[in-house]
């Protein structure tokens, strides 16, 4: 054991990273005093990877741990984590959607809408949505099924309509009859729900939209493993963590907390690239099934988003893009990210209501590969 | 225990032709000493996988390697039966004299890496090549057999491991890990070794390699991982690159062989489309001005 003065540091330096934001266990500490004990400590490198990989376990934490291992072991001033923004959207900041013409709103009643008043709210435009209304929509959006698209795993289950023999089941039945299979057994494929990766354009043009399908967001992430998504206005901002939560409400805050840009401008190209670089050169992209929410408007260079959507497209197993404003009637896809990004995708989907995000869900099932838009 | 100190461990991998940095021999010290599996995260081709392989050869273990892939399942990791022997068997025999025990006995079984590894008399290296890969399932699974290094079998009952097998996982972070798994391992990420340390690495792996063209090899790689690459090389391209300039005979880099071979190096159109012409130029002259 190491001596009672090193037990006492590293106590609490585990505290300190924990205050960082790093999961440090007993059972590390523990790791890391038995590390130290085998290590020499006089070397302030092996004592510095001593502690990292006892203590640290991912590396997005690397950069943390270092700052603390600087402030604590070297005495260097600590620098305070860049301080997150508080959430802007609420509710209550609607002001830039023009009121609804309701006339379901007379009476201002609190109560279950009706079944028609809830058929209205379900074609009705989220960005002509009075509060109250939009109150009631995130009821109809949480309770989207979110429908996956399937894929055939490897492996086999038991299944007497199946085509591939279950030589396991079939050995067995043979003992009975000298080794003559009489009675076959079959197995086949289990199908899984494929990967999902959801990408959510938060900047000013969409923020009549941003909420709403974001909730959307929420509720694809509830619907099982596999499924990211993601945020992005001027740079990308991964959310699947933040939405994970089951309150839609807790993570909607924790959502708008992490994202730095919010109802900023809009660089889809880089945002795409930004996605490409990190997420899809880790094999995310490949097999899955990619979902764009934006409305196209780019501010950046429309060139490379049709440069990177042509790099996303050939990851992935299908790309869909959802715009809220192909949902007008006289809608064409003038702007120029929007027009870029238009022959790699395969489905080209309005999002604007509840009915068009639930037909979303029923297009996600029935995908198949390489569509024409 | 093998090894005394961190640089007794570091020797010897040298001797197995490998030149870690401190921060991975401290790893792998540490995970040899605490008896913990090792995690090792990083890009692709910086030398996860010959980690593996060379602690398996100053250990004078054997080398288990199990490779993930999606929908990797028990029948492939751990053991499957051998049915058409199995069939044969009952065939042979005399009707009516063969009964389950004996058909769902050890010589019957097809060992796969995780049961080899569990069964092993002699010390072995346990490589879990690209864990990331794999089912969450399967992730599951796994902890089981990292907790208590034993393998249950329903028709045979449960093996247990006579010594622990060192084991070390690699990951591409396709996914994080779950977090379970990862508080059973020491964690290490390894990044692109510094410039010197990859003409050391060159000079080792690539027999007859000229010194200059090694350095500048190492330097013109080091200069593309500063681009906006799709991805960037790795260690593994830099020797690759280096067999084939000395396999052309090559003493030093110029725009010429350097646009005949870059192929060793890029392996994306988009990438080798932007090192091209001016770009090239430049990097081949500042990689020889080092």
């Amino acid at each position: 054991m190491p001596a009672n003065s090193v037990i006492r540091h590293v106590v609490t330096f585990g505290r300190v990273l924990r205050e960082a934001g790093l999961e440090v266990g007993p059972g590390r500490v523990a790791d890391a005093l038995r590390g130290l004990d085998a290590v020499e400590l006089d070397r302030q490198d092996d004592v510095y990877w001593t502690l990292r990989q006892t203590l640290v376990s991912r590396r997005g934490d690397v950069e943390a741990f270092d700052r603390a291992f600087q402030a604590w072991f070297l005495d260097a001033a600590v620098q305070p984590p860049a301080a997150t923004k508080p959430p802007q959207t609420r509710g209550e900041r609607r002001k830039g959607a023009p009121p609804g013409p309701g006339p379901e709103l007379d009476g201002s009643e609190t109560s279950l809408g009706t079944w028609s008043e809830e058929e209205l709210l379900r074609t009705k435009d989220f960005a002509s949505m009075t509060p109250e209304e939009f109150a009631r929509a995130k009821r109809l959006i949480q309770a989207i099924a979110v429908t996956r698209p399937l894929r055939r795993t490897r492996r086999l289950r038991r299944n007497s309509k199946g085509h591939a023999l279950d030589v396991r089941g079939l050995v067995r039945a043979s003992l009975a009859t000298g080794g003559d299979p009489v009675e076959r057994a079959f197995r086949s494929r289990k199908e899984a729900p494929r990967k999902l990766v959801l990408i959510l354009d938060v900047s000013g043009s969409m923020e009549a939209y941003a909420r709403a399908l974001l909730l959307y967001l929420h509720a694809a992430r509830g619907s099982g493993r596999g499924v990211e998504t993601f945020a992005f206005a001027t740079r990308l901002t991964r959310l699947t963590p933040e939405l994970g939560a089951r309150n839609p409400e807790t993570a909607f805050e924790a959502a708008a907390g992490r994202v730095q840009d919010w109802s900023g401008g809009t660089r889809i190209g880089a945002s795409l690239k930004a996605y490409n670089d990190e997420w899809g050169r880790r094999a995310l992209t490949c097999g899955a099934v990619v979902v764009i929410l934006s409305d196209g408007c780019e501010r950046g260079d429309a060139e490379l988003a049709g440069r990177e959507m042509e790099r996303l497209a050939r990851q992935a197993f299908a790309v869909v893009w959802v715009n809220p404003l192909k949902g007008h009637a006289e809608y064409e896809p003038l702007a120029a990210g929007m027009r870029a990004a238009l022959p790699h995708v395969d489905r080209f989907l309005s999002g604007h209501d509840v009915v068009s995000l639930e037909s979303l869900g029923s297009v996600l099932g029935g995908i198949e590969r390489r569509h024409a838009a | 225990m093998p090894f005394a100190s961190i640089d007794d461990l570091e020797s010897a991998l040298a001797g197995a032709s490998y030149l870690p940095d401190r921060g991975l021999s401290t790893a792998l010290y540490l995970s040899l000493k605490l008896e913990k599996p090792l995690l090792l995260e990083g890009e692709a081709g910086v030398g996860k996988t010959e980690a593996a392989k060379a602690i398996a050869q100053a250990l004078g273990a054997r080398l288990i390697r199990l490779q993930c892939y999606e929908g990797l399942d028990v029948a492939h990791a751990v053991y499957e039966w051998n049915y058409a022997r199995q069939l044969l068997h009952i065939r042979a025999a005399q009707e009516g004299t063969v009964d389950e025990s004996e058909l769902f006995g050890p010589e019957f079984l097809i060992r796969r890496p995780l049961l080899e590894a569990v069964e092993a008399e002699e010390p072995v290296v346990l490589l879990i090549d690209e864990i990331d890969r794999a089912d969450e399932e399967f992730e599951a699974f796994l902890l089981e057999v990292l907790s208590d290094f034993q393998i249950t079998i329903p028709e045979l009952g449960t093996i247990e491991a006579k010594q622990r097998p060192y084991v070390i996982l690699t990951s591409n972070r396709t996914r994080e890990l779950h977090d379970a798994l990862k508080r059973r391992c020491l964690f290490h990420w390894i990044g692109h070794p510094s410039l010197e340390r990859e003409i050391e690495i060159v000079k080792l792996r690539v027999p007859g390699v000229p010194e200059r063209l090694a350095a500048e090899a190492a330097a013109f790689v080091a200069e593309l991982r500063m681009l906006d690459l799709q991805k960037p090389p790795g260690l593994a391209e830099t020797i690759d690159w280096a067999h084939a300039l000395t396999a052309l005979g090559q003493q030093e880099l110029d725009v010429e062989n350097v646009e005949t071979t870059l192929g060793s190096v890029l392996k994306y159109h988009e990438d080798l489309l932007s090192v091209r012409d001016e770009t090239l130029a430049g990097l081949v002259a500042s990689a020889r001005a080092r």
